[in-house]
């Protein structure tokens, strides 16, 4: 089996291990159906790193 | 009255939490209206339609947050924001310690093998590219993802060997667990691809409610199927399912894929060394039905049944409807109404489920309007006037700007039930009832009283109302199938197993089965 098809197939072998952006309750609603789960206390990155990000897109 | 609209420069907090947020201060003292969002554009407009507006406003973006509280005095609008401040840093003290970025949160999961997204469309795509670039798997919830970034993100997710699922990705099943909203749904043999949130939902349950179960129920993203992404999802998921060894059946289902995905995905499919069933739910265009190599249906509940026959299980007795029961019960319900009483009107939260009654309609050559319609032929003018038959999608993105979506947030449902029943010449409320996870903890109670009034007023005018429904669910999930049917029934709605045959029910009762 080649690396490429690993990804994809550990995570039906494994069962979902789940980091969380977003919704909070898919978090916990996860958890109530005992699957491990971080979740992520995001925050929209500030402007100028946006921008970076962007500019970095565009010349990479 | 006493109007403020503050904004708090990149402040950001969840959909639902802000709506939890809201809800509690429209029921402190005093207070008319309040609306706590993020400062989109659609939000300012809903804002500025409630008549708020500052010079704040208008200059107020998407990562901000927006404030608007109208109330009787000065003082009690004061009053009610301190209330809200107190709740915003509760909010964020309840997450004190929790990561603040992926990278953080990998340091607590290194094994983590997947990322789910729900966060506003405009980030979402680069917090996913980020995923997948840390070897994650991505379950893509949010909408609003350009076509090209979601091509974008399907090629990175291909080369490095991993799924995206979505964006716009409302359910999946994997492995037993269920992402987004999903039903608990035992493990079976049944792998299933499918591009619809609420028809994934219908056909797991159904399957289940069988006596059979889903290996996995992969998610695909309602583009994905059309030639502008070319099935990148669904090609990957068929392959990870056709070498899963618990995968004994696949099943596509999907509005008819464009020309040349069908072409890629019949290619791989004649290749297959399991069987494949294919739901494409939508008017067939001869060219798919010469091309496809498996079995074809077009309906969730023929899907199932071809399924049931492949694992050479009995079709169960809910699956196997009996027209001439139907007939006269639709005769004995015909009884009650007044002549005038005609129209049909479909108020549904799930997006498959009124595009599938939309189908049936089509086929039955009744004509009909819907917001969110089958073919231009049929779309409705304004989506808050009902004209002749109308099929509604509650959750299509007229009805969900600034709000959640109907199967958690059941607001405009009961207001467009109850505006329904002032129309003297509708006979039938058609409903769907959706269970699982992440959905509301009790969808029959949110609309219930609501309907028991539309009947009322029906009865007041000499006639009645004919309250037809189906349940999308298991006895598994938190809700409960049977609690929920039990107390349609109790309240005289005539429910049925699946939701196309509720449609049919409806169908027969106009006199026009398909």
């Amino acid at each position: 089996m080649s690396e490429a098809k690993t990804g994809v197939q550990r995570l039906l072998r494994e069962g979902p291990k789940a980091i969380n952006l977003g919704l909070k309750e898919f978090a916990e609603a996860l958890a109530a159906q005992g699957a491990k789960v971080v979740h992520v206390d995001w925050s929209p990155p500030p402007p100028e790193a946006q921008e970076l990000a962007d500019l970095l897109e565009k010349l990479l | 009255m006493f109007r403020v609209c503050l904004v708090q420069k990149r402040r950001y907090f969840d959909s639902m939490f802000l709506m939890q947020v809201s809800q509690r201060l429209r029921a402190e003292p005093g207070i008319q209206e309040a609306a706590v969002l993020m400062g989109t554009p659609a939000n300012v407009q809903i804002l500025k339609g409630l008549g708020f507006s500052s010079p704040e406003l208008e200059g107020a973006g998407p990562d901000d947050l927006v404030v608007a509280v109208a109330g009787a005095s000065e003082d009690q609008v004061r009053q009610a924001l301190a209330k809200l401040e107190g709740w915003l840093q509760a909010g964020r003290a309840a997450a004190e310690g929790a990561p603040k970025t992926l990278v953080q949160a990998l340091a607590h999961l290194p094994e983590a093998n997947l990322a789910v997204i729900s966060l506003p469309g405009w980030h979402a795509g680069r917090e996913a590219k980020n995923a997948l670039e840390h070897g994650l798997n991505v379950f893509l919830f949010s909408s609003n993802v350009p076509v090209e970034e979601e091509v974008a993100l399907k090629r990175l997710a291909q080369a490095k060997g991993l799924l995206v699922m979505g964006p716009d990705c409302g359910t999946a099943l994997v492995a037993g667990v269920g992402l987004g909203f999903a039903n608990a749904v035992r493990r079976g043999p049944v792998g299933l691809i499918a591009a619809s949130g609420t028809g994934a939902q219908e056909f797991t349950s159904l399957i289940h409610r069988a006596g059979s179960g889903i290996s996995h129920a992969l998610g695909t993203g309602g583009r994905d199927f059309s030639d502008a992404v070319g099935g990148l999802t669904a090609l990957t998921a068929f392959s990870a399912l056709v070498e899963d060894p618990a995968t004994e059946i696949i099943v596509f289902l999907a509005k008819p894929p464009g020309p040349e995905t069908l072409a890629r995905l019949a290619a791989h499919v004649r290749r297959s060394p399991k069987p494949v069933v294919a739901c494409f739910l939508g008017v067939i265009p001869e060219r798919v039905r010469r091309e496809w190599p498996g079995r074809l249906t077009t309906t969730i509940d023929e899907a199932v049944v071809a399924t049931l026959e492949l694992l050479s299980l009995p079709r169960p007795p809910f699956l196997s409807g009996d027209p001439a029961a139907l007939a006269a019960l639709a005769e004995e319900e015909r009884k009650k109404l007044l002549p005038r009483q005609r129209f049909v009107r479909g108020i549904f939260a799930g997006g498959t489920f009124c595009y599938q009654a939309q189908l049936l309609f089509h086929l039955a050559r009744v004509p009909f309007r819907s917001n969110a319609p089958l073919s231009e032929e049929y779309a409705l003018l304004n989506p808050l006037r009902s004209e002749g038959h109308t099929l509604l999608d509650m959750g299509e993105e007229f009805f969900t700007q600034g709000r959640l979506h109907p199967m958690i947030d059941p607001t405009l449902r009961r207001e467009r039930i109850l505006a329904e029943a002032e129309d003297p010449e509708v006979a039938v409320l058609l409903l769907d009832f959706v269970l699982g996870y992440n959905a509301s903890p009790d969808p029959v109670g949110d609309l219930l009283p609501a309907l028991q009034e539309a009947r009322e007023r029906a009865r007041r005018r000499g006639g009645d109302l004919l309250l037809v429904a189906s349940v999308c669910g298991t006895e598994a999930d938190p809700q409960g199938f049977a609690r929920q049917v039990e107390r349609l029934e109790n309240a005289k709605v005539r429910v049925f197993p699946t939701q196309a045959q509720a449609v049919q029910f409806v169908l027969t009762f106009l006199g026009r089965r398909a």
